[in-house]
């Protein structure tokens, strides 16, 4: 792997130097809950007002919880957090286009700070509704290990994710492979995907059998 | 009844409180599969309470709670 240059030039996403509200918004919330239920654990009873504020802000802290879950579970890191995705997040590092993620990754054509969600989710609200049902899913199976090697895609790849920013490129629509009528009827299809045939594969395939990838 | 409530929304919180400090797949996932069950069973769990004390009859009359 390259060595990581230092400064804050090459921070990605750049560090914004304000209070993070996100992660602080739950505990502020949850702090007061807290001491609510403490009193109520230790006396048994909670008067009426304060039964209401004990059922409230535990509620609203989840509510900020969820959102902060929802928002910052699209970073690279907290993919590369369990250790079936390690692989897969360390090869994106690759610097010898030996897989298409690697490619899009190390030349910055994706938001870097969220590169696995960006071609992993579909467009607009339900596009993000599916990869965080597919997400839930992806955390129980790996909690009951009904999971198998090499992991793979479930269902094919959504070739809108690729389009959504390679349709309109100049350099895209150029390829002669990209004009023919048959070829694109395929990929619309899905009966043929863009690796494979003439790109590489999205991940290296020792990544995807939990093994470390080479750069 | 009251405690056991009282109890499970504290878990719930203390596991709120580590996916802030720390969010991670592992963290992410006791979040999602023990925090969130245990705030639901909590808030449940005090509802069933207030009802058993006559909160939610038709009379609109509750029973004092016997703590």
């Amino acid at each position: 792997m390259n060595a990581v240059p230092a400064g804050p030039l090459f921070v990605s996403p750049p560090v914004e130097p304000a209070v993070d509200w996100l992660r602080a918004l739950p505990i502020l919330v949850a702090l007061p809950a807290v001491a609510i239920l403490l009193w109520g654990l230790v006396r048994g009873y909670l008067p009426p007002a304060l039964a209401v504020a004990g059922l409230v802000l535990p509620a609203a802290a989840y509510g900020l919880g969820m959102l902060m879950v929802m928002e910052e579970s699209k970073d690279v890191r907290f993919c590369g957090s369990c250790h079936v995705m390690t692989p897969i997040v360390e090869s994106l590092h690759a610097t010898d286009g030996s897989s298409l993620a690697a490619i899009h990754y190390t030349r910055g054509l994706v938001p870097t700070g969220e590169a696995c969600y960006t071609c992993h989710s579909g467009y607009g609200i339900w596009g993000t509704f599916s990869a965080k049902r597919a997400g839930m899913m992806h955390m129980l199976r790996t909690v009951t290990g009904r999971y198998t090697l090499p992991i793979a895609l479930n269902g094919t790849f959504d070739i809108n994710s690729c389009l959504g920013c390679h349709a309109g490129a100049e350099s895209f629509r150029a390829v002669e492979a990209h004009k023919d009528p048959e070829l694109q009827k395929a990929l619309l299809d899905r009966t043929m995907t863009c690796t494979g045939a003439c790109h590489p594969a999205a991940h290296p395939e020792e990544a995807l059998t939990g093994g470390r990838a080479t750069s | 009844m009251i405690r056991v409530a009282c109890v499970l929304a504290l878990i719930a919180l203390a596991i709120l409180i580590l996916v802030a400090v720390r969010l991670d797949g592992a963290t992410a996932t006791i979040f999602s599969f023990i925090g969130i069950p245990a705030l639901v069973a909590a808030m449940g769990l005090y509802v069933l309470h207030r009802w058993r004390t006559g909160a939610f009859h038709p009379t609109g009359t509750s029973r004092p709670s016997t703590h």
